[in-house]
């Protein structure tokens, strides 16, 4: 089991790395092979007119200059040992773990992202809590019964979720139950949940329900094809056989051997949407690493969008490391 | 955030070949099974209707083509007169519908909504179509060699689509487009074209996995079988093998998921229409005349304005997924 | 009586705005100048404190659309946090916090009067009051100012790169390395300035500059103590010197201010302190924050630029709203320029058949129409800066949608009778823009010009595209459409960067249409060196036509912004220096 770990881990370690080199490369490269210099790209970051001799000290600030294993060796460094930077007067010390400076705001970009965390982990999860029970629920009512009212109805309407954009509703619950019926005044306001539990929740209620309508539709329309597949196995029919009652059938049997897909599934997305819930976090406007993320990405801010892709993957490598090892736990044959 | 381009409504495992059930067979059996899944699908009367309506999508797609060189469909010349200037508000009823403007004129311009809708058509179905082949394409040609070949081989590539998988997707496609916003001519193209091919390159570029993984699995299940073996045996090489032993029996699982892959598409290009790195006006795609509403808030005063794109996207979502839906019940021999 | 008229009037305003006939116009379209002081009315903040109380406490809730390029006094080039910063940081002179006229003329800050200068116009001297404390209690000297200067973007822009660096360029000694790279033991090593006493700074310069006094409003003259200099962490919590000092920062969600105990209302007549706390939210969408200040919950729009489309719709909709709106003259002009360097547009009158084509209603429209986005331009200088004077050499104002027939035979003069082929460069991410981009590209299409859009992003415009001559060259962009605001209030403070040929520079260039007109700079030369006012506006009008003749500025609209006064908000009013409500004086009801 311990050898089973450590090689994920590593492997989760490797990977992580993978992925920083490629988005390192990425970024490196795509704005040379557009076509801008070193010089063009130092330029955004020193005010509204900036010299020559301006211009160039902001390039060797920050290390623009440098060849790219340079830059990318220094990134690595600094996550790992931490980094010190010029702020001016002195040189300030990043502790590790150390994403660099923003270029913009001047900003390590750790605590940065750390401050948003919260908002985009309150969002994930209680979205989540949401869409796992009516999804799931829903999901295992339409298979019990097939055909019937209620698992057409709850079909039609699993299907329309998956077919509309989340912004588009979002911005329809917006404009319904806060400007037109204000039920929540103050939905998007991000208030951390320790300062006040209330204003917490009702600022959140919208983005929930808004993302967990999505998802409830995917995790119904899944849960449904997998308790039908499951219902049909032959363990069930010998349950049956076994003259065991219908309830117990259908939830020590069925639920079960529906349920561990789902979870693994379950883990995933998680993993993702806590690495930033891009498109709820923009059309409700919360300050989370999905706006963080996009913010970064139209400031061009290279450390910040090295660090949130990075923070992003980190969860779902982590997520896939949890579902792993937990299968791992449930079935020893994993382990191979 | 996954959402947009949620890979796991795919992952159903209703069509993973049962035990027992041959997923396909020779030749002549995998006709059969051809016209059993058609008369399948005859009967699916929501399947049928949603394969009624891509076609007529694709129909007026393909016509908007020559209608708009012909004059027909005019998607650019104002009518300032019918807006009120200080709101932007087209003038009349219900965002100007009129008998010359039955869909009514989008706000602030007075362009002909029906011209730009039915035109936008054009910009939807062709990235999300090619997006589409190009994922169809790397993830067969991945899934294939991983899973026949297996070994290092398997293990490389399932260890790419893991990385692959890992990236915070959507965050990846926004900086990448962004990045390439900033030029207006690179690799030999310019304005919409070299938009439009960079969005089919990132959103086709980054799916390929979820197939991969699916027909890795087919694949896997295939090579073990009876008349794989009997191929070999009568001497045929590898490649022999793939193009007409497997690939034959691939179709089915293939055509289901690009199927779904398609809506998927439309919705992930929207999503970035919406957050500004796709196209935008005066192109009038759906998701830039739905960025549209959302940067100038349109959808608070002239609803006619999202609702026209925003049903658009939605019909044209749901109709795939039908069709996905449908396929997928007449090719699994288990699901009647 | 009064009162009553005025709602009347602005309900006749409602009624007609579909013949822009309201809000247009140089009165602003108001009639509420003999309006009650203190009500709220349509536009009653122009003219009129609104609210006025001297109500104290509460929480005042702040939201921006963005981040604010730095909250340190010496890094900032954005007029809202010229506005905000006075609450913590006083520069040496300010704008007189009243509205309407009054509102642009210059007060003491720090200082006891306006500067001195010498018979030379070579020094110029200012006197700060004495006994001022920051808000550790320790005394501030000019010697605290001088260092603010040392540390700012003028000679520091490596570490504070985003302020302007007008200092730089007119006191001696430009070579000066910045106060980080100071070796002189106290750190006072910038031989630009004097500090012959604590009260005393003495500014040297190297050419007469009669401007002086609005340089020295800018934030980065506010006193910076050198033992609390954290460079470009600074900003996380500046050292405060006037009525707020900062609590908490979070440089993505925003940051709060409560009251500085050591600040005393004697020593600082023109700024108020009423309210404990100040919150600011950074990245709140805009269409986020107009429904939150309609609904209450939050009380300014720091932007300070209006509302967007959807509340622009509701607030003129609807009489009980629109008493809580003005709409305020911004300073600034929307412009196309039309690039001297890019062929045909060498040409001056291929120039000449685009100023007429263009239909300048649609242009307007684009920017929000004739109340949220402004009124026809006809001249470079809008008419809040002091130097306009009315003129309107293409017929802007009088056929604003186009002169088919004259854009045609300019097309002759220019040997381009077919037209010709262009590309427009807009922002992608500024919806307006690329709205008045497609409305030039249509008009132009009328006359046989094609015209192609290319969208950049805002925040490399200047530094990496549309102010890049070589980019603009290389990539036909003929046409560049931008947006300016004065530094200053007056011709100078505008002209100078758009329009001086001496300006142009390889990267983050300005004079977007590459004007060179030796007679342009030398009319610049001489304004700066003319003392007496009436005669350097005179200059400024003057260097304006000249504009208009070369034909490189197509004026699009003088900006108006129509900005939601939140009855939760007491002393409102719209401070023509900065084009939106005086932050320094807002209080809670």
């Amino acid at each position: 089991m311990i050898t089973f770990i450590v090689r994920r881990l590593l492997g989760a370690v490797l990977m992580l790395l993978v992925v920083s080199m490629v988005t390192f490369a990425v970024f490196f490269l795509v704005p040379r092979i557009a076509g801008q210099t070193t010089d063009q790209l130092a330029t955004q970051y020193v005010g509204r007119n900036p010299s020559v001799t301006q211009i160039h000290a902001m390039e060797v600030k920050l290390g623009l200059d440098q060849p790219i294993y340079v830059q990318y060796g220094r990134f690595l460094k600094g996550i790992v040992a931490g980094a010190d930077y010029d702020a001016g007067p002195d040189r300030t010390h990043c502790p590790a773990p150390c994403f660099g400076y923003s270029f913009k705001n001047q900003q390590p970009v750790w605590p940065q992202m750390l401050s948003a965390l919260p908002v985009t982990g309150s969002l994930a999860i209680g979205a989540a809590i949401l869409w796992l029970v009516t999804g799931v629920g829903i999901g295992v009512l339409s298979a019990l019964k097939r055909g019937s009212i209620f698992d057409r109805t709850a079909m039609s309407a699993a299907l329309a979720g998956v077919s509309l954009p989340i912004f588009f509703t979002a911005l329809l619950s917006l404009a319904i139950f806060r400007d037109s019926v204000p039920l929540f005044p103050d939905a998007g306001n991000f208030i951390p949940f320790s300062e006040s539990p209330g204003r917490w929740a009702e600022a959140l209620v919208l983005p929930w329900v808004t993302l967990a309508f999505l998802y409830a539709a995917l995790y119904a329309r899944l849960t449904r094809a997998g308790m039908l597949e499951t219902m049909n196995e032959d363990f069930i029919r010998t349950a049956r056989a076994k003259g065991l009652s219908e309830r117990k059938v259908v939830v020590k049997h069925g639920l079960r051997a529906t349920l561990t897909p789902i979870v693994t599934i379950f883990g995933l997305d998680l993993g993702l949407l806590v690495g930033g819930a891009i498109l709820t976090e923009t059309a409700f406007s919360l300050p989370g690493l999905g706006r963080f993320a996009v913010n970064a990405i139209t400031n061009q801010d290279l450390p910040e969008i090295l660090g949130v892709t990075l923070l992003a993957g980190f969860f779902v490598v982590l997520a896939n490391l949890i579902v792993d090892v937990l299968y791992a736990v449930v079935d020893p044959r994993v382990r191979y | 955030m996954a959402a947009p381009l949620e890979p796991l409504d795919l992952a159903s495992p209703a069509s993973e070949p049962g035990p027992g059930e041959p997923a396909g067979g020779t030749a002549i059996q995998g006709r059969s099974l051809a016209e059993i899944a058609w008369t399948r699908l005859k009967r699916d009367r929501w399947a049928l209707a949603g394969g009624v309506v891509i076609v007529l999508f694709v129909v007026i797609a393909v016509a908007s083509v020559f209608l708009k060189s012909a004059g027909v469909l005019d998607i650019s010349t104002y009518h300032t007169d019918l807006i009120d200037h200080n709101t932007d508000k087209p003038l009349g009823f219900f965002g100007g519908l009129s008998l010359s403007h039955p869909f009514g004129v989008d706000p602030q311009y007075g362009r002909d909504m029906l011209s730009r809708v039915l035109v936008g058509s054009q910009y939807s179905l062709l990235i999300a179509f090619t997006a589409t082949v190009i994922s169809v394409v790397i993830g067969v040609v991945m899934g294939v060699v991983a899973g026949y070949f297996g070994g290092w081989v398997d293990t490389v590539i399932n260890w790419l689509m893991n990385v692959f998988l890992a990236f915070p997707l959507l965050l990846f496609a926004i900086a990448l487009t962004g990045v390439v916003q900033g030029t207006n001519s690179a690799f030999g193209l310019s304005g919409d074209a070299l938009h439009i091919t960079v969005l089919v390159f990132v959103i086709g570029f980054f799916n390929w996995p979820y197939i991969g993984r699916i027909i890795r699995g087919q694949t896997l299940s295939l090579r073990e079988r009876e008349f794989v073996d009997a191929a070999r045996s009568l001497g045929a090489r590898g490649f022999y093998v793939l193009w007409h032993e497997l690939l034959p029996n691939l179709v089915g699982p293939i055509l289901v998921y690009a199927t779904l892959l398609i809506p998927t598409n439309i919705l992930f290009e929207a999503a970035l229409d919406f957050l500004g790195v796709g196209l935008k006006l005066p192109t009038p795609s759906w998701g830039a005349m739905l960025a549209d509403a959302v940067t100038n808030q349109y959808y608070s005063i002239d609803p006619e304005y999202i609702l026209v794109p925003g049903l658009a996207i939605f019909v044209s979502v749901m109709a795939f997924n039908l069709l996905g839906d449908g396929l997928r019940d007449a090719l699994d021999p288990r699901s009647h | 009586m009064k009162r009553k008229n005025a709602v009347a009037f602005a309900a006749v305003c409602a009624g007609l705005s579909l013949l822009t006939a309201c809000g247009s116009g140089s009165s602003g379209g108001t009639g509420t100048s003999n309006n009650t002081a203190g009500a709220a009315a349509y536009n009653a903040g122009l003219n009129n404190v609104v609210n006025p109380s001297t109500k104290a406490g509460g929480t005042l809730n702040y939201a921006l659309s963005n981040t604010p390029d730095s909250t340190d006094p010496g890094n900032t080039y954005y007029a809202l946090m010229w506005n905000f910063s006075r609450l913590y940081a006083r520069p040496l002179l300010t704008f007189k916090s009243a509205p309407g006229a009054d509102g642009l003329k210059l007060i003491p800050g720090l200082a006891t009067g306006l500067g001195k200068t010498s018979a030379d116009g070579l020094t110029w001297t200012y006197t700060i009051q004495s006994g001022l404390k920051f808000e550790d209690g320790s005394a501030i000297t000019t010697k605290d100012v001088k260092y603010a200067i040392e540390r700012s973007t003028n000679y520091a822009p490596s570490v504070l790169p985003n302020g302007p660096t007008y200092f730089q360029q007119y006191l001696t000694d430009p070579t000066y390395p910045g106060a980080y790279k100071d070796t002189t033991p106290d750190k006072m090593g910038l031989k630009g300035i004097d500090t012959p006493n604590d009260t005393t700074i003495v500014f040297h310069l190297q050419h007469p500059f009669a401007d002086f006094d609005y340089l020295v409003t800018n934030p980065q003259t506010a006193p910076v103590p050198p033992a609390k200099d954290t460079g470009s962490n600074y900003q996380t919590h500046p050292m405060s010197s006037g009525p707020y000092m900062f609590s908490t920062y979070d440089p993505n969600k925003g940051f709060t201010l409560v009251k500085n105990p050591q600040w005393s209302a004697s020593s600082d007549p023109n700024d108020k302190q009423l309210v404990n706390t100040i919150n600011v939210a950074f990245n709140v969408q805009a269409a986020d924050i107009d429904s939150r200040l309609l609904n209450g919950s939050l009380d300014v729009d720091m932007d300070g630029t209006g509302v967007q489309t959807a509340a622009r719709a509701r607030i003129l909709g609807n009489k009980a709203l629109q008493v809580k709106a003005d709409d305020a003259t911004t300073g600034f002009l929307y412009y196309a320029a039309l690039n001297t360097q890019v062929a045909p547009l060498n040409n001056v009158d291929c120039r000449k058949a685009i100023m007429y084509a263009v239909n300048k209603t649609t242009q307007q429209t684009a920017y929000g129409g004739p109340i949220a986005g402004g009124d026809i331009a006809s001249t470079v200088l809008p008419p809040t800066v002091s130097g306009y004077q009315r003129a309107d050499q293409y017929a802007a104002t009088s056929q604003p949608n186009g002169d088919t027939a004259k854009a045609k035979s300019a097309l002759q003069a220019c040997g381009q009778p077919n037209g010709f082929s262009i590309n427009i460069a807009a922002r992608g991410d500024r919806p307006k823009e690329v709205s008045a981009a497609q409305g030039i590209q249509e008009a132009l299409a009328q006359v046989g010009i094609k015209a192609q859009i290319q969208q950049y992003p805002t925040g490399s415009y200047y530094s990496t595209y549309a102010g890049v001559p070589n980019f603009v060259h290389q990539h036909d962009l003929g046409i560049i459409l931008g947006g300016w605001g004065a530094d200053w209030p007056d011709g100078f403070g505008f002209l100078s960067q758009i329009v001086d040929g001496r300006a142009i520079k390889a990267a983050g260039n300005s004079n977007l249409q590459e004007e060179n007109n030796p007679q342009v700079n030398q009319l610049l030369d001489k304004a700066t060196q003319t003392s007496d006012a009436t005669a350097r506006n005179k200059i400024y009008a003057q260097i304006d036509q000249i504009v208009m003749s070369d034909a490189t500025i197509l004026p699009e609209v003088y900006s108006k912004a129509l900005l939601y006064r939140s009855p939760n908000v007491t002393n409102a009013f719209v401070t023509e220096a900065y084009g939106m409500y005086d932050y320094t004086q807002l209080g809670k009801a």
